[in-house]
C-alpha cells in the first residue's frame, strides 16, 4: 500500500515536472504577479485609507532637503561629527571613573587580598596582575563611548535619517563595487569594528555585505583613536612650535582617518574587481517614512545588543590576553624573558618596516583590544631598557597621565619620528581585534573570508609600513 | 639602533627587493592571467574534460538532428586531428560510442553519461545566471569548467536549493534526473516567413562572440518578435518596439515558438529610467537580464507588471533614484532602472 502510494507520488511530480517544462521559462513572475493582483483586488475592496497623503508630503519636504544637492552632505558630515564629539566628550569622565575604581582602587585591593591569604607570586601576578588588569583596562576605556556612541546612531537610525545617508552616499560607493549602506557599516566601524560588521546584516546583498565587513577594519575605531592621537602629540606635534601642536597633531591623526577611508574604498574597489566578482549582488535600499525615535527602546535595544554583546565578547579574550602579557615578561629562560627574547629576534626584521620588536609583540598580544595596545607598549619598553621608577611591576600593563613622561619612555626604547609615524599607520591597518576577528566569522560563517578579512590589513600595513621607511631613509638618512 | 645604520645603507637594496615582492603578489592573484589562473587552465586540459566535452558534442548532434565525424568533433573540441582519433578511440573502447561509416552515434550508455553530464552544465548555468554575478558570456565557460569537477551530489543539492529548475538560463530545458528531455520546439529565427509572430525560446551561447552580440542587441529569451521582411536571407523583425535586422548566421542562433492566431503586437516599453521626479507611470515588467535575487527583490517591494510607479527624489548625487511603489519609497540604481520596463501615464490625477 505504501509502495503504491509512494509510486503515485513519484508519477504525479514527474508528470509535473514534464508540464514545466511546456509552461516556459516566466512561470515564477506569472505566479508572483497573480498573488499581487489578487492581494490589490482584496485590499481595495476591504481596506480604507486616510490621512497617509500629508504625513508622505512632510517626509517628503525633509527629503528634499536631506538629499538635496548643495545642502544633503554638510548636514551629514554636520550630525556624523555632532555624534562623534559626544562620543568623545561624553566618554571621558565616566571612562575615568571606571579606571580609577577599578584599575587605581579596586587592583591594590585584590592585591592586598591575595598578599594576606597568602597566594603564591606567580599566581597573583597571572591572576591579578594578567588577567584582572586586562580585563578591568577593556571595560573601562571600551564601556563609556560604546555606552554613548552606539544609542546615538540607532537614535539616528530609528528616525529614519541613516537609511537617507545611505541613499546619498551610494553614488560613491557603486563606484567602489560596494552597497550605499557600507557608509553606515563605516561610520559604525568608528565606533567599534566589531559592531561595524555586525551592522553589515543590513547589506542584503552577499558580495557587498562581504565588501563592507572584510573592509570595516580601515575605519579607525574608538580604540585606536587615542592611541593615533597620543603618538601624534608626540612625534608630529613635537615638530611644530607649541601653540601649533595640538593643531598639527589633530590634523594628523585626521589625515589617518581618511586615509582609512580611502584604503577602504580602494580595498573595496579591488575585492569587487577581482576575488568577489563572482559572488551574487544586488541592490535594494528602502528609504522608510521619518518617525519619532522609540527612545527607551533605542536605549534598551543598543545597549543590550551592541554595547553588551561586545564588551562580553571583548572581556572573554582580554582574560587569557592578560594572562599572556603577564607570562611573557614573567617567564624566563636563563637570563631572558620571553618577551626579551622575542623582541631581540624580531627587531632585525622589524626594522626593515620602521618598526621594532616591542611594537610588534604589543600588537600580538594585545589582540583582544587595540585600547590596551600602548599600555602593553610601555610595559615592555620599561622591561627592556629597564628603566626603573616607572611602571608598576613586570607583566603589569600601564598608562601615564603625562604625556611627557610617555614620551620620555618611548625615546629611551629608541623611538623616531619614523617610528611613531609607522606606528600610526599601523594602527590603521594591522589585523583586526580578536573580538572583531570572531564576529566576522560568526557572521558570515566562514574560515576563508575569516582569514581574508584579518591577514588582508596586516598585509597592507607591512606594505605601507615598508615604503613609508624605505623612502624616508632614500631622502633622509 | 645599531642596525639603523646598515638599513639605511641597504635601503635601496630593501626598496627594490620590496617592489619585487608586491609585484610576485600581483602577478599570482592577477584574474585570468596570473599564476592561480595559468594553473586552472593547466587543469582542464586533462583527459576527462576531453571525454566529457566530446559526449556532450555527440549528443547534441543527435539531438538537432545533425550528423557527426571525427573532424567536427576536432573542430568542436578544438583540438588536432591526431588527438581527435586517439579520443574515438577510447570512447569506442569505452563502449560509449559506435562507429559507422565515419559517422559517430552515441550508444544507450553514452548518451546517459552524457545526460548527466549536460544536466550538470545547465544547472550550473542557472546557478551562475541567479545566484552570482558572472558576466553572462561567461556563464557557458565557466559552467564548462566546473562541470567536469563537481560531484553529481553537490549539483543535486544545488538544484534543490533553486527549487529544481527546468530551464537553463538561454532558454535550453535541463535533462531531468533520468535523463528525460523534451522534444526540440519551435523554429528558428532564419526560417520563419515575412508577417509571423512569435517568442523568443531560445538563444545559442555558443560561439560567444555572435552571442555576445545578440545579447548586444537586447534578445533575450521571453521576448514577442513580429517578422516584417525576410529579404535574401536577411530577417527584418520587430522586438520591443525596435526593429532589427540579422543576417542569417545570426537568426539561425535564435529559436522561436510561433504563436497563433491574431496576436496583438507589443507596445514599445520605456524604461523607468527615463522617468523625471514627479512623473508617474505603470509597470510593464522586469526585463529577463535582470534575474536571481535582484529580481526577486524589485518584485518583493513591489516592482510587478501594473503596479504604478512615481518618480519623487534625487539623492544628493543624482543616482540612486527614489521612487515610489506601493505605499513605499525604494532608491533604485540607475542601472537597475534600466532593466525595469514602464508605460508612462499623462494624466497627473491617479
Amino acid at each position: 500500500m505504501n509502495d503504491n502510494h509512494l509510486k503515485e507520488r513519484e508519477n504525479i511530480l514527474s508528470e509535473a515536472n514534464k508540464a514545466r517544462w511546456d509552461l516556459g521559462i516566466d512561470l515564477h513572475d506569472t505566479v508572483i504577479e497573480s498573488i499581487y493582483e489578487d492581494a490589490s483586488r482584496i485590499a481595495r475592496k476591504t481596506v480604507k485609507q486616510k490621512g497617509e497623503k500629508a504625513a508622505y508630503a512632510l517626509d517628503l519636504r525633509i527629503d528634499k532637503i536631506v538629499t538635496s544637492r548643495w545642502l544633503g552632505f554638510p548636514i551629514m558630515f554636520l550630525l556624523l561629527a555632532l555624534v562623534f564629539w559626544l562620543t568623545v566628550t561624553g566618554a571621558n569622565y565616566p571612562s575615568g571613573l571606571l579606571a580609577s575604581f577599578l584599575i587605581d582602587y579596586m587592583h591594590p585591593i585584590l592585591k592586598g587580598a591575595a598578599a594576606s591569604i597568602h597566594m603564591p607570586w606567580w599566581l597573583d601576578g597571572v591572576l591579578i596582575d594578567g588577567a584582572y588588569l586586562a580585563m578591568a583596562w577593556v571595560i573601562a576605556v571600551m564601556l563609556p563611548p560604546m555606552a554613548i556612541f552606539f544609542p546615538l546612531f540607532t537614535l539616528l537610525e530609528d528616525l529614519g535619517y541613516l537609511p537617507r545617508v545611505a541613499f546619498n552616499m551610494d553614488s560613491l560607493f557603486r563606484k567602489a563595487g560596494a552597497h550605499g549602506k557600507q557608509a553606515l557599516t563605516m561610520s559604525m566601524g568608528f565606533g567599534c569594528n566589531a559592531a561595524g560588521v555586525i551592522a553589515a546584516r543590513v547589506i542584503d546583498s552577499p558580495r557587498e555585505r562581504l565588501i563592507a565587513i572584510i573592509t570595516n577594519n580601515f575605519s579607525l575605531c574608538n580604540g585606536r583613536w587615542p592611541t593615533q592621537i597620543l603618538i601624534a602629540s608626540i612625534f608630529i606635534g613635537g615638530l611644530v612650535p607649541a601653540q601649533l601642536a595640538s593643531v598639527v597633531s589633530a590634523g594628523a591623526v585626521v589625515g589617518i582617518a581618511v586615509l582609512g577611508i580611502f584604503f577602504s574604498l580602494v580595498v573595496s574597489w579591488g575585492l569587487s574587481k577581482s576575488v568577489l566578482r563572482g559572488e551574487a549582488s544586488a541592490f535594494s535600499l528602502e528609504l522608510p517614512p521619518y518617525r519619532p525615535p522609540r527612545i527607551w527602546q533605542t536605549l534598551y535595544t543598543s545597549l543590550i545588543d551592541r554595547t553588551i554583546i561586545v564588551l562580553w565578547r571583548a572581556v572573554i579574550f582580554a582574560v587569557p590576553a592578560g594572562i599572556v602579557i603577564w607570562l611573557v615578561a614573567n617567564v624566563h629562560i636563563g637570563e631572558l624573558s620571553l618577551a626579551e627574547y622575542f623582541i631581540q629576534w624580531s627587531n632585525p626584521f622589524a626594522f626593515v618596516f620602521g618598526l621594532n620588536g616591542v611594537i610588534l609583540l604589543a600588537y600580538i598580544i594585545a589582540i583582544p583590544a587595540n585600547e590596551i595596545v600602548i599600555p602593553t607598549i610601555l610595559m615592555l619598553t620599561v622591561l627592556i631598557t629597564g628603566a626603573s621608577g616607572v611602571g608598576a611591576g613586570t607583566g603589569v600593563i600601564f598608562e601615564l597621565n603625562s604625556v611627557g613622561d610617555t614620551a620620555n619612555i618611548l625615546h629611551a626604547g629608541g623611538w623616531t619620528l619614523l617610528t611613531g609615524l609607522n606606528l600610526m599607520l599601523f594602527s590603521l591597518l594591522h589585523n583586526p581585534c580578536s573580538t572583531t576577528i570572531y564576529t566576522i566569522f560568526k557572521e558570515t560563517r566562514s574560515v576563508k573570508w575569516t582569514v581574508v578579512s584579518t591577514f588582508l590589513p596586516i598585509v597592507l600595513g607591512f606594505m605601507v609600513c615598508f615604503f613609508t621607511t624605505q623612502i624616508w631613509y632614500l631622502f633622509f638618512v | 639602533m645599531i642596525t639603523l645604520l646598515t638599513v639605511g645603507i641597504q635601503s635601496g637594496i630593501l626598496f627594490f627587493f620590496g617592489v619585487v615582492v608586491v609585484l610576485i603578489i600581483f602577478w599570482i592573484f592577477w584574474p585570468k592571467k596570473g599564476l592561480i589562473a595559468l594553473f586552472s587552465k593547466i587543469k582542464m586540459n586533462n583527459q576527462r574534460v576531453q571525454l566529457e566535452d566530446a559526449l556532450k558534442y555527440l549528443f547534441d548532434c543527435e539531438y538537432n538532428k545533425n550528423l557527426c565525424n571525427m573532424n567536427s568533433i576536432a573542430g568542436n573540441l578544438n583540438i588536432s586531428d591526431d588527438s581527435a582519433s586517439q579520443l574515438i578511440e577510447r570512447l569506442l573502447v569505452l563502449g560509449l560510442v559506435t562507429m559507422d561509416d565515419n559517422t559517430i552515434s552515441l550508444t544507450d550508455t553514452g548518451r546517459s553519461y552524457s545526460l548527466r553530464v549536460i544536466r550538470v552544465h545547465r544547472i550550473w548555468e542557472r546557478y551562475l545566471a541567479d545566484e552570482t554575478s558572472v558576466a553572462q558570456a561567461d556563464w557557458h565557460n565557466e559552467a564548462d569548467r566546473i562541470e567536469h569537477f563537481v560531484t553529481q551530489e553537490d549539483t543535486e543539492k544545488l538544484a534543490a536549493q533553486m527549487g529544481n529548475p527546468v530551464f537553463d538560463p538561454h532558454g535550453d530545458p535541463i535533462p531531468s534526473i533520468d535523463g528525460e528531455l523534451p522534444e526540440p520546439k519551435g523554429k528558428l529565427l532564419s526560417n520563419l516567413k515575412k508577417g509571423v509572430t512569435g517568442r523568443i525560446i531560445h538563444i545559442e551561447d555558443e560561439p560567444r562572440s555572435i552571442y555576445e552580440q545578440l545579447v548586444v542587441e537586447g534578445l533575450y529569451p521571453g521576448m514577442q518578435v513580429y517578422v516584417t521582411d525576410v529579404d535574401k536571407g536577411k530577417t527584418t523583425f520587430i522586438a520591443n518596439g525596435d526593429e532589427c535586422t540579422l543576417t542569417p548566421l545570426f537568426a539561425s542562433q535564435i529559436t522561436v515558438e510561433l504563436l497563433s492566431g491574431t496576436v496583438p503586437l507589443a507596445p514599445k516599453y520605456e524604461l523607468l529610467s527615463s522617468l523625471a521626479i514627479g512623473e508617474k507611470a505603470e509597470i510593464a515588467g522586469i526585463s529577463p537580464n535582470c534575474r536571481g535575487q535582484q529580481r526577486r527583490r524589485l518584485m518583493d517591494l513591489g516592482v510587478v507588471a501594473g503596479s504604478l510607479v512615481s518618480a519623487e527624489m534625487k539623492s544628493a548625487s543624482g543616482d540612486p533614484i527614489g521612487y515610489r511603489v506601493m505605499g513605499a519609497t525604494i532608491g533604485i540604481r540607475k542601472t537597475q532602472a534600466d532593466l525595469i520596463f514602464v508605460h508612462k501615464k499623462n494624466d497627473t490625477n491617479e
